[in-house]
């Protein structure tokens, strides 16, 4: 038999037998992804996959040219020859135009290859080895062995010509190839990233997120049921397992997580495939990515149905997180690392009780007090007694602007940020007026901090509060209380028009209503908060006031969506889990090494963190007290 | 618990919310000029304390009512006229601004005073007693007069809330008439307004009734009252506590605010405002027995100046206002800098009593540390950023001149070094600092020290400078604040020069030990000549105290006297007035001193084993006349733009070459705050 006759005899008995296995083997991970819990599913999202990969996730990746268009070549190569080499060797479709094209697409994917193989020549930490420094290689094998075996088909080259050696290598790089890109696509191999991502961002839990929309405000779980939040792989929802086989081990989350940089135990990579582990049962040993620091990799052992934590990973990882949502900004598959960091957090706090640090004591603190700190819930107006506030209830009943006050009524640092909002109000000849003893703490901390249901009870009693008086717009200096109001309490009925300060003032600054001097010749730079940014994308308003005030900030390379954490979110700075170095003292690096003077902030906790690095440092700001500083008085 | 939250607590007096529970009690300014009118400086005064933070101010410490309480002695604010309410609208409005709440204390002092000047008022007191400390005879009152001044006090206390003020305060306090006629050593008479509890308390409870129905009950009235007046046959904390009982059981008082000590005599005066040498609130729980009897909230000042003994007070709940009175004198923004965690900021009163002992002289109100105070309209509290050129600014000597000078160049902007011989800061305070209860003044140091460090100074200790290391500076403008040397050659008999006399600063310093028996020379009469006495006593030496004025230590302030008085007789030091050092020789291995007698010319002589001369300083002017020809301005400060808070005209003036400036003892021997004012007001607008 010649090689012409011998290929293709065995081909589509290979491409067949590769489609059957990946097709038992997409049952068997749908099987695993069902162990998970009921959650909506949004078939409608499946027509949007082609879209969303182009538009939402290459928006992500494209912020890395050299993969994005390395994928593009690669994985668009693939689709192309996967389909083509189904058409023309399953299905005999042999037309001289498809195996032109086939030798296109292979051409294509083979280049792309090329780039995958020189990127991982000299990996960057962030990426795993393992099954992945493999693919590169069955990449240009799948690729090159049809574009070799379709050469003589196209007519390019003899039909008989090559050699036995040669129908053996061909046929040895079409197992290789097809096991890797068939088989290994739902069989647990690095390509098991593109039929599970596919299908996770047709169905992604939150479907706000695709089409330029914003979806970031942690999703209620009903208190009443048996159990509150995640305690065994099983309780997620399998929309969460489906994401977490998604991941692609690009470690770009690790690359921007702060608690990693810090050497505290985090590595959302890692969470995500312990997770994956978990889903699947077995052990950690497989990881070939960094391991959590400070905890020895491939220790650990999971099963869908055996507990999470102590097991498969330590509380201190889970505690470890700010919730600074960098990596979920960061990962090109739209994993959702923060949503199943604090599922898991539910069930340590609401369960366990194990909230480690201060958070238990916080939390104690907002059930007793309605503030963290514990302070007498009569003293939240002792700081502006001199400040003559038009407070709701006891002074007015409607005001165009309630101003939400915060946790900074009790800290002397952030009261200072306040006495100059209320300058700024006033000045701008804003009716606006306080909810004064009333208010409570928005809940933000004890959400994070896995306590659901002191946050649902906050949240209501605000709402309910709230719902008392008449106003147009809630403005509030603090990013956490903004994010609540905003996006967290709509679940228990309280709808509002939300606006950071920053966001206010450079409105009242473009009407004219606020002049500010423009000879500030300051040296600064601005740190984003990730509550204002990365979870409400305002990342303009508070430049453009700095601009106003004729400052020309410095940025941190590290700015915008990309901003540090200050180390203080997501009740990092009560849980207090020890690292090799603070986050806040990274974060003063990066401003330091713009040689600014002064760190604007736009947020108390920001202020509070970065004010606790020891001096000498610049001076931390909020741009309010910047804007005092550079109001224009009112000639009378 | 937050840090400071008892501090940060406001609480209502009456109807009024106080922001804080820090008071500026009631002191006499001594600058409410034009027959008694608040003045514009008055008014900045306050400003500054309520810009600062402060919650309530009391102002007008014994502030008369009636036209026979005389005003013009310490220039106090005169409630007895219409003519004040406009003023008081000026003051309300200027703290009211800034969140702080402002009332006036209001008296009539009886006999407390002097009858010869102004309108020659004849002095009255329930029974005619003289007042020892102000040598002040007066008549027994009668009783129409009784009717007159209760009519008074209704009108003044009418006056202040017409003016907008916030309340008023009756002085019950430091033997004004109403405790005059409290007091049984004062008040001896038989009618109706003596004798009995009842009796005695009449004449206040007329006042408070009359006031309460001027003003209403919606205006806050308080009471200022002593704790204890120390004297045998006066009032005591039982007593005390009975009256505050009384008073609060009308109904009609808004707070009580109290102090320990009586003060007619030398001796109480200066429990009254307790210098550094008396323990940190000493005569708190005189005040915490008054809150224990009374109903609405007690203040208490007495020598709280540091925000931690203020939180630790009210967290324990002794009192419900602290008075850091003093404290604000010497930084009118202590709260703003407890708010921007600014602590180590704080200029904190060190208990100098240069404020309260110039008072008594009838002179207005300084700050030994502060330039600023009390001078707001020229003189800022918080310097300023140069918008003009940066300045190679180099001092010379790190006393209190120097140190002002190289702080105040250094918020300016201006590249700053401070040059110092000795191994630390502090000049002449370091000395001082030396003697027995004296060490506190080293605080005044200690705040410099921390402030040039905050602002980056390059501060050079153990550093003599010479003229050709300044020059080599190539310095724009050199400071020279290189002080003095005390002046031991002015009479060459004493034998300076030959070893026989030594100077206070070798023994303070402790470069010549003590003697065993010691006569101190001191023509001075101030703190240098009562210090050294103070600390040979306590090394254990003999002493004799001799000056050639009409007491040794005539020159310190009432305040202060009374406690070095009361170390040195208890040492038994022998005090010789009106005696002149003519020589001293040398005996065997003793030394004669010859004394003689300034107005007989009788000589006698003194065998001691030391003599200690304190005859002030000389200005160490070398440097000076070594830098002064090749300077830009031939070391001369333009006097008229000084005086006037005006820029150095010369900083303007383009020329090659240094500014050459001296200021401080190395001009002319004066004290520690002349240094820091020549300094201030010469190097803000550097």
């Amino acid at each position: 038999m010649s090689f012409a006759e011998f290929l293709p005899q065995l081909l589509p008995i290979l491409i067949l037998l590769g489609l059957v296995l990946a097709v038992i083997g997409a049952l068997r991970r749908i099987l695993l992804w069902r162990q998970g819990q009921e959650s909506t599913i949004h078939w409608a999202g499946l027509f949007s996959i082609p879209q969303r990969y182009l538009v939402d996730l290459h928006h992500v990746v494209a912020s890395d040219k050299y993969i994005s268009n390395t994928h593009v070549a690669t994985a668009g190569g693939f689709v192309l020859t996967a389909l083509l080499v189904i058409l023309i060797y399953l299905f005999d479709v042999a037309t001289n135009i498809l195996n032109y094209a086939l030798l296109a697409s292979s051409g294509l994917m083979f280049v792309g290859a090329v780039f995958v193989l020189m990127r991982r020549i000299n990996p960057p930490p962030n990426l795993s080895l393992g099954p992945w420094s493999r693919l590169p290689y069955s990449l240009l094998i799948f690729s090159s062995s049809f574009f070799v075996l379709t050469l003589p088909a196209s007519g390019l080259l003899p039909i008989d010509s090559g050699s036995w050696l040669l129908a053996i290598l061909l046929v040895v790089g079409i197992i290789w190839g097809v096991g890797e890109m068939f088989f290994g696509l739902t069989w647990g191999g690095p390509m098991k990233h593109a039929f599970a991502g596919a299908l996770h961002l047709g169905l992604h839990r939150r479907q706000d997120r695709f089409g330029g929309g914003r979806s970031t405000g942690l999703i209620s779980i009903d208190l009443e049921k048996d159990k509150l939040g995640v305690e065994k792989p099983e309780d997620f929802k399998w929309s969460q397992l489906l994401s977490f086989d998604a991941c692609v081990e690009c470690g770009r989350c690790e690359k921007a997580c702060p608690a990693f940089a810090a050497g505290q135990p985090l590595n959302p990579k890692k969470i995500i495939q312990d997770m994956v582990v978990g889903m699947a049962g077995g052990n950690t040993a497989k990881f070939a990515g960094s391991a959590y620091p400070g905890v020895e990799l491939g220790s650990h052992k999971g099963g869908a149905v055996i507990p999470i934590v102590d097991v498969l990973l330590e509380a201190n990882t889970l505690w470890s997180c700010t919730t600074c949502r960098a990596c979920v900004q960061e990962c090109p598959m739209m994993i959702e690392h923060v949503d199943a960091i604090v599922d898991m957090r539910r069930f340590e706090t609401m369960e366990k009780g194990k909230t480690p640090g201060k958070g238990a004591e916080v939390l104690d603190n907002l059930n007793t007090t309605d503030n963290p700190n514990g302070h007498a819930p009569s003293s939240r107006m002792n700081w502006a007694a001199d400040q003559n506030l038009a407070v709701f209830g006891s002074d007015v009943d409607r005001a165009d602007v309630l101003l939400w006050i915060g946790d900074a009524a009790f800290d002397m640092r952030n009261q200072r940020t306040l006495r100059a909002m209320i300058t700024l109000l006033r000045a701008a000849k804003v009716d606006f007026a306080v909810l004064g003893d009333c208010e409570c703490d928005s809940g933000d901390l004890a959400r994070r901090l896995g306590d659901e249901a002191t946050f649902q009870r906050l949240a209501k009693t605000n709402i309910a509060t709230m719902s008392q008086f008449e106003f147009k717009h809630i403005v509030t200096a603090d990013p956490h209380a903004f994010h609540c109001l905003k996006n967290e309490y709509a679940d228990f009925g309280g709808h509002y028009d939300v606006y950071h300060h920053t966001g206010f003032f450079a409105d009242l600054v473009k009407n004219g209503k606020i002049k500010l001097n423009t000879n500030n010749a300051i040296s600064l730079t601005y740190h984003d908060p990730c509550y204002l940014g990365r979870y409400n994308g305002e990342y303009d308003a508070p430049r453009y006031l700095l601009e106003a005030m004729g400052i020309n900030v410095k940025e941190m390379e590290r700015s915008k969506s990309k901003s540090r954490c200050c180390g203080g979110g997501g009740g990092a700075a009560v849980t207090d889990i020890p690292g090799k170095q603070r986050i806040p003292d990274m974060r003063m690096d990066d401003a330091n090494s713009t040689g600014a003077e002064i760190v604007a902030v736009a947020c108390p906790g920001c202020s509070q963190m970065l004010e606790g690095v020891v001096e000498p440092r610049p001076q931390v700001k909020d741009i309010a007290e910047l804007m005092l500083d550079a109001l224009c008085e009112e000639v009378v | 618990m937050a840090q400071f939250d008892a501090l940060f607590k406001p609480l209502k007096i009456n109807q009024l919310t106080i922001r804080n529970r820090v008071v500026s009690t009631a002191h006499a300014e001594v600058y409410a000029t034009e027959g008694g009118m608040t003045t514009e400086r008055y008014v900045k005064y306050y400003e500054e304390k309520s810009k600062g933070g402060v919650g309530l101010c009391i102002c007008g410490g014994s502030s008369v009512v009636s036209i026979d309480s005389p005003q013009e002695w310490w220039k106090s604010v005169n409630l007895s006229t219409d003519r004040i309410i406009p003023h008081f609208q000026n003051l309300a409005d200027a703290v009211h601004k800034h969140g702080g709440k402002i009332m006036i204390q209001i008296t009539h002092m009886g006999r407390r005073s002097r009858w010869d000047g102004g309108n020659w008022s004849t002095l009255v007191s329930p029974s005619g007693i003289r007042e020892p400390v102000h040598r002040a005879t007066c008549k027994s009152i009668e009783v129409e007069e009784m009717q007159r001044i209760i009519g008074d006090f209704a009108k003044a206390a009418g006056r202040a809330k017409a003016g907008g003020l916030d309340g008023v305060e009756l002085s019950a306090v430091h033997q004004h008439l109403i405790d005059q006629f409290w007091s049984p050593r004062v008040n001896q008479r038989t009618d109706e307004w003596g004798g009995s509890f009842e009796n005695r308390m009449r004449f206040g409870m007329e006042v408070l009734k009359a006031v309460r129905a001027e003003v209403g009950r919606d205006f806050a009235v308080g009471l200022r009252i002593t704790g204890d007046e120390f004297h045998a046959d006066g009032l005591n904390h039982e007593d005390m506590k009975e009256i505050a009982a009384y008073y609060n059981k009308t109904g009609l008082l808004d707070f009580f605010s109290v102090i320990g000590s009586g003060c007619d005599t030398h001796n109480t005066l200066a429990n009254v405002i307790p210098n550094m040498s008396y323990p940190p609130e000493p005569f708190l729980h005189l005040a915490a027995g008054i809150k224990g009897v009374v109903d609405v909230p007690v203040m208490h000042a007495q020598n709280i100046k540091d925000p931690n003994q203020a939180q630790r007070i009210l967290e324990a709940g002794y009192v419900d206002f602290v008075g850091m009175t003093r404290a604000h004198i010497a930084d009118p923004h202590l709260i703003t800098k407890i708010k921007l965690n600014q602590i180590d900021q704080i200029k904190q009163c060190v208990g100098a009593n240069y404020c309260i002992d110039r008072q008594y002289q009838g002179l207005d109100v300084l700050c030994i540390q502060n330039a600023a105070t009390s001078r707001e309209s020229t003189m800022p509290h918080i310097i300023q950023k140069t918008s003009g050129v940066i300045r190679k600014v180099v001092v010379i000597g790190g006393g209190p001149g120097g140190m002002e000078a190289a702080r105040v160049c250094a918020e300016r902007g201006h590249k700053v070094s401070l040059i110092e011989k000795n191994p630390e800061l502090g000049g002449q305070i370091t000395i001082a600092s030396k003697a027995p209860q004296r060490d506190q003044i080293a605080g005044i140091t200690r705040w410099f020290a921390l402030e040039l460090a905050r602002l980056g100074v390059d501060v050079q200790l153990n550093t003599a400078a010479d003229e050709a290391t300044i020059r080599g500076t190539n310095a724009d403008v050199i400071i020279l604040a290189t002080g003095a040397q005390p002046f031991l050659t002015q009479n060459p008999h004493w034998g300076a020069a030959e070893g026989l006399v030594v100077s206070s600063w070798d023994i303070l310093n402790g470069t010549v030990a003590p003697g065993k028996n010691v006569l101190v020379y001191d023509t001075i009469c101030e703190f240098s000549g009562l210090s050294v006495a103070d600390f040979l006593a306590h090394a254990g030496a003999q002493v004799e105290m001799v000056t050639d004025d009409i007491k040794p230590g005539a020159a310190v302030g009432g305040t202060t006297f009374p406690t070095y008085y009361r170390s040195l007789y208890e040492r038994e030091v022998i005090m010789s007035s009106d005696l002149v050092l003519e020589k001293v020789y040398r005996e065997g291995d003793k030394l004669v001193a010859v004394l003689e007698n300034e107005y007989t010319g009788q000589q006698e002589e003194r065998v001691v084993d030391q003599v200690v001369v304190e005859n002030g300083v000389r200005p160490d002017e070398r440097l000076y006349f070594q830098l002064k020809q090749d300077s830009r301005n031939k070391g001369q400060i333009d006097i008229e733009a000084l005086y006037a808070a005006k820029p150095q005209p010369a900083l303007t003036e383009a020329a090659d070459g240094y500014l050459l400036y001296r200021i401080g003892d190395c001009v002319a021997q004066r004290n520690t705050h002349a240094a820091i004012y020549d300094a201030l007001r010469l190097c803000k607008d550097f």
